[in-house]
């Protein structure tokens, strides 16, 4: 009996030396943001404080970090829808015609390093007056958002049982019929993981938004390296920076942590 | 399962065909045909701030390139990141799945919190952490005094900057290897373990003989990718250290990326580009080997 | 009928709509207090002229890779920029990227600000804002300590060293290779010493090797811990926080130091003192920051030209220097108004540096990026070394090659 709850005390304490350093720097960062510049290059570190709320006003009012914020967004929602109109059929017929090749073919634009299309985008947008406009923001963010919809969706049409769509297409239904009227609304899970992930690594992104953006298109990740680049370091108001940037992503992945995790999972790693 | 009679109209015949093609559009326009003019601009001497137009110099540029001191190593440097990130990480993955395999209370807690790593931004992570290690103020050092041992320059310097900024990246990556290990784990089937414990193994003999064979598919996958992604981090060590001191953290990528897009010396940056384009299809050729290899 | 009257209205519409179409220019502005200041006044310009002027504001390293981007793909709609005049000139002039200004009132600007915006006998940017070097100390801790400030690199080591302390730095300056090159200019010139002469890389002489040990082991001995990580923006913070007694930098920061929501160290324990002197003499930097020039491509240069006038103004280097932007016409450091507002330390070095100083903190090459990297090399290697290291002579010869084959690239060495 004894034994039994030392056991359950050490296996709490092994998960707690799991669970607390991968939370630490979220909490540190949290409470940092409302620290003031005093409290934060304190030494020893503060851990009681009054917090302040200066930070964060610092960063919606002064630094316009709502534009950003609005910028983020439509680039992260313009790529996913898009990439979702491509990718469905794409992965569907993927999982149906069994086009391995395809696959592939896809995938690798996953891995490859960004950058190697980014110069030559830089080129062309540049040429084409496309800098810093959101077209161009879209279509390079569509490049992360896409291969995770197909890789995610091709194995999620797999296990959806071939027989619903034959049963429709028996009564006369066309195969593009079916796969709308059929396959698509049963398959709101996959959707759901796809897009959450694809949306998250899009809102993520820092390379392609640093160089094909400016002013006008700038995104949150560029905003807040800016941010510690430009004016002198007032970690403060860059930890407000990092936990309104952060937000988002970590409350899209409480509300749909089932799918993400299977997402993850599934080898659709970082975009 | 595959449909074999493809009928009806020429929509429904050629479905195969025009479902993924404007997928494939825009792969092969967005990133074949940008591959392809890195290609052709490696073999270019084109700088954007000389003034004069591109000439072909055919391998000037790579002899150029391969020449640089500081190519070879930030060449080595990408390699040595990448392994002592991917390796602490298989570790690290593999303990924290162990433990995790198992029913308890809070356990999908434990997965919820491992995963915002995942999610988090690198480019804010990264910065969170450069507040840790800032040698005057920082967290970091604060501890290492508090047990009585010296100040660490960290980032600050070139001896500490490759292990911390792996440090960086081995929080955030452990807990995806780890997820995708507990996945793998808990699809295996009991009964090895059952004959296993009939016949008098040890824990570490079941593991070694059943576990780690049965969990290696998807450990290698796993690790795969996990490596090319390693390969290509370019957030923390831009953000962090923008490659230095000096060069002391420039991999590949930020190299290339310096070479475009400050020194605008395209006709090189391409050569380099080239180079960590080849590495990444190296591994990613590996991939599709081991995924038909082990059917996965 | 109907249809007639319609295509009446439209030709009407049209005709009144490309009449009244608005004059219109493109400027990019740096995210620089004077940039700043331009974007809050360009209102009044608007009001004044019926010009609409479109503003777009980019950090620095930013403004030079869209600039360049866009002159060199030919795609370039903008009028007038900001332009960093030792990072660009050379490129931007080589490439034709600028237009010549001649018929711009230059009488007011000094000399050598001057030489820096000429390009055989024409000017093709108008200088802005000036920075020099200067020694910022803690009025605080030297009289605690009962020391004067120094004058000498002498008594800046000594005063470093009795100013040291576990809790605070006795010295700072910058120690991220590149970032440090300009702060390290105005040593290495006090001894004796340059980055470029004639045309050819020269930082490898005895003077400038002795400067750059000398740098680095002040810095090693007396500076606060990863400096060979830090530019201004993470010393500041410190020295604000009041961990660091002494700090070498441009003159330009004094008014965030004193800047009471991010300071704990009152105004009043904030000195300025002249850079110190070396073994041959005491010659800092004093440059031009910024300034501002017309695009060579531009369709509207009388428009561009008339918006440079005014963005230029006396009266708006006037508001600069109200706002602690030091700028770059005599006029501004005559105004009476202005001299009695600005902190009298800069007013001294200023003059000091003006007299003294020289126009450059930096090779003043095209390829000036990857010089200040290579550069900044043989500084970390001195930092990390005290000073002392066996192999800086070797080490500085290397990267004084490879600056020269960066100058042959370019077709500009051994040309000055």
């Amino acid at each position: 009996m004894r034994a039994a709850l030392i056991r359950k005390i050490l296996f709490f304490l092994v998960i707690l030396a799991i669970v607390v350093p991968v939370l630490f720097p979220f909490l540190w960062m949290l409470t940092s943001s409302f620290k003031t510049q005093v409290d934060i290059v304190a030494w020893p570190p503060r851990l009681v404080f009054s917090p302040t709320l200066q930070n964060y006003e610092r960063v919606f009012r002064e630094q316009n970090f709502l534009k950003y914020f609005t910028n983020s967004s439509i680039i992260g929602i313009s790529a996913v829808s898009l990439s979702l109109l491509m990718g469905l059929p794409a992965a569907y017929s993927i999982a149906r015609y069994k086009q391995k090749r395809l696959s592939m073919f896809i995938l690798i634009a996953r891995l490859m390093p960004g950058i190697s299309f980014l110069m030559p985008w830089y080129i062309i947008f540049s040429r084409l007056k496309l800098m810093d406009s959101y077209i161009a923001l879209i279509l390079s963010h569509m490049l992360i958002t896409l291969p995770i919809i197909v890789w995610i969706m091709s194995s999620y049409f797999e296990t959806i049982p071939i027989e619903m769509e034959e049963s429709a297409m028996v009564d006369g239904a066309t195969r593009q019929r079916a796969f709308l009227s059929v396959v698509l609304p049963i398959a709101g899970p996959g959707i759901v993981t796809s897009v959450t992930l694809a949306f998250i690594f899009s809102w993520n992104n820092f390379m392609f938004s640093q160089v094909l953006s400016m002013e006008r298109t700038r995104t949150l990740p560029i905003a807040i390296y800016n941010f510690v680049s430009y004016a002198e370091v007032d970690w403060g108001a860059v930890m407000a920076a990092a936990v309104a940037i952060m937000a988002p992503a970590i409350i899209l992945t409480m509300i749909f942590q089932k799918y993400v995790v299977k997402g993850l999972t599934m080898g659709a790693v970082k975009g | 399962m595959a449909i074999k009679r493809p009928k009806g109209s020429f929509l429904e015949k050629n479905l195969h065909i025009i479902f993924p093609l404007p997928a494939v559009v825009f792969v092969i326009v967005m990133m074949l045909f940008p591959v392809l003019y890195t290609l052709f601009l490696s073999f270019t001497n084109w700088n954007l701030t000389s003034g004069m137009p591109l000439s072909i110099v055919f391998l000037k540029s790579y002899q150029k390139v391969l020449r640089e001191p500081r190519f070879i190593a930030a060449l080595g440097r990408t390699f040595s990141f990448t392994a002592l990130a991917v390796a602490v990480e298989t570790i690290l993955g593999m303990i924290v799945a162990l433990i995790l395999n198992r029913e308890f209370r809070g356990k999908g807690f434990t997965k919820l919190i491992m995963l915002l790593p995942l999610v988090s931004t690198p480019v804010a992570i990264g910065i969170v952490f450069n507040l840790f290690y800032d040698p005057t103020i920082g967290l970091a050092n604060f501890v290492l005094t508090r047990f009585g041992l010296p100040r660490q320059a960290w980032t600050g310097s070139a001896a500490t900057v490759i292990p911390s900024l792996a440090i960086v990246d081995i929080w955030q990556w452990t807990p995806m290897i780890a997820l995708i290990l507990l996945s793998g784990l808990a699809s295996l089937s009991s009964e090895p373990y059952e004959s296993a414990r009939v016949d008098g193994a040890s824990e570490w003999q079941i593991f070694w003989r059943i576990t780690l064979p049965m969990v290696t598919p998807t450990l290698l996958t796993a690790l795969i990718l996990r490596t090319i992604d390693a390969l290509k981090t370019f957030d923390i060590i831009y953000a962090m250290t923008g490659g230095g001191p000096g060069y002391a953290s420039e991999t590949l990528n930020v190299m290339a990326f310096k070479y475009s897009f400050e020194y605008f010396r395209m006709g090189q940056a391409s050569v380099i580009l080239v180079f960590l384009f080849m590495l990444v299809l190296f591994m990613s050729l590996l991939i599709v080997r081991m995924r038909k290899s082990l059917e996965l | 009928m109907k249809s007639k009257l319609m295509l009446v209205i439209l030709v009407v519409l049209t005709v009144l709509s490309v009449g009244a179409q608005q004059k219109e220019i493109r400027v990019l502005l740096a995210n620089h207090p004077y940039g700043d200041l331009l974007k809050a006044a360009i209102p009044e310009y608007e009001k004044a002229t019926g010009v609409k002027v479109n503003v777009e504001s980019l950090q620095e390293s930013q403004l030079t890779t869209k600039l360049t981007t866009e002159f060199a793909t030919r795609s370039s709609t903008v009028d007038v920029f900001m332009t960093r005049p030792l990072q660009e000139a050379k490129m931007f002039y080589k490439n034709g990227w600028y237009e010549p200004l001649t018929d711009y009132d230059f009488s007011d600007y000094p000399k050598n600000a001057l030489d820096v915006a000429t390009f055989g006998n024409k000017a093709y940017l108008v200088p802005l804002v000036t920075e020099w070097e200067v020694l910022y100390y803690r009025v605080d801790l030297f009289k605690k300590a009962g020391l004067s400030v120094p004058t000498n690199f002498t008594e800046l080591e000594m005063a470093a060293k009795k100013l040291n302390s576990a809790d605070i730095a006795g010295f700072a300056s910058r120690g991220k290779g590149a970032a440090a090159v300009t702060q390290l200019s105005s040593y290495v010139y006090n001894y004796g010493g340059t980055y470029l002469d004639k045309g050819k890389a020269v930082f490898n002489s005895k003077e400038a090797l002795d400067a750059i040990r000398f740098y680095g082991k002040m810095l090693a001995n007396y500076g606060p811990a990863g400096i060979t990580n830090m530019s201004w923006e993470n010393i500041m913070p410190l020295f604000q926080a009041g961990k660091v007694a002494m700090w070498t930098d441009a003159s330009v920061f004094y008014g965030q130091i004193v800047d009471p929501t991010k300071s704990q160290i009152p105004a009043e324990n904030v000195g300025i003192a002249n850079f110190p002197a070396g073994p041959k003499g005491n010659t800092p930097y004093i440059v031009v920051s910024w300034g501002m020039a017309i695009a060579k491509q531009s369709k509207n240069k009388a428009l561009a030209a008339d918006f440079i006038k005014w963005a230029t103004s006396k009266e708006l280097a006037k508001r600069g220097m109200l706002a602690n932007i030091t700028m770059a016409r005599n006029s501004a450091w005559k105004d009476s108004e202005v001299r009695a507002k600005i902190h009298p330390g800069l007013i001294a070095t200023q003059e000091y540096a003006a007299k003294n100083g020289i126009p450059y903190d930096r090779p003043y090459m095209s390829a000036v990026g990857e010089a200040r990297d290579l550069i900044g090399e043989v500084i970390i290697e001195s930092i990390n070394t005290g000073g002392s290291s066996a192999k800086l002579e070797s080490l500085a010869r290397d990267k004084v090659a490879a600056v020269n084959s960066l100058l042959e690239d370019t077709g500009e060495y051994g040309v000055y």
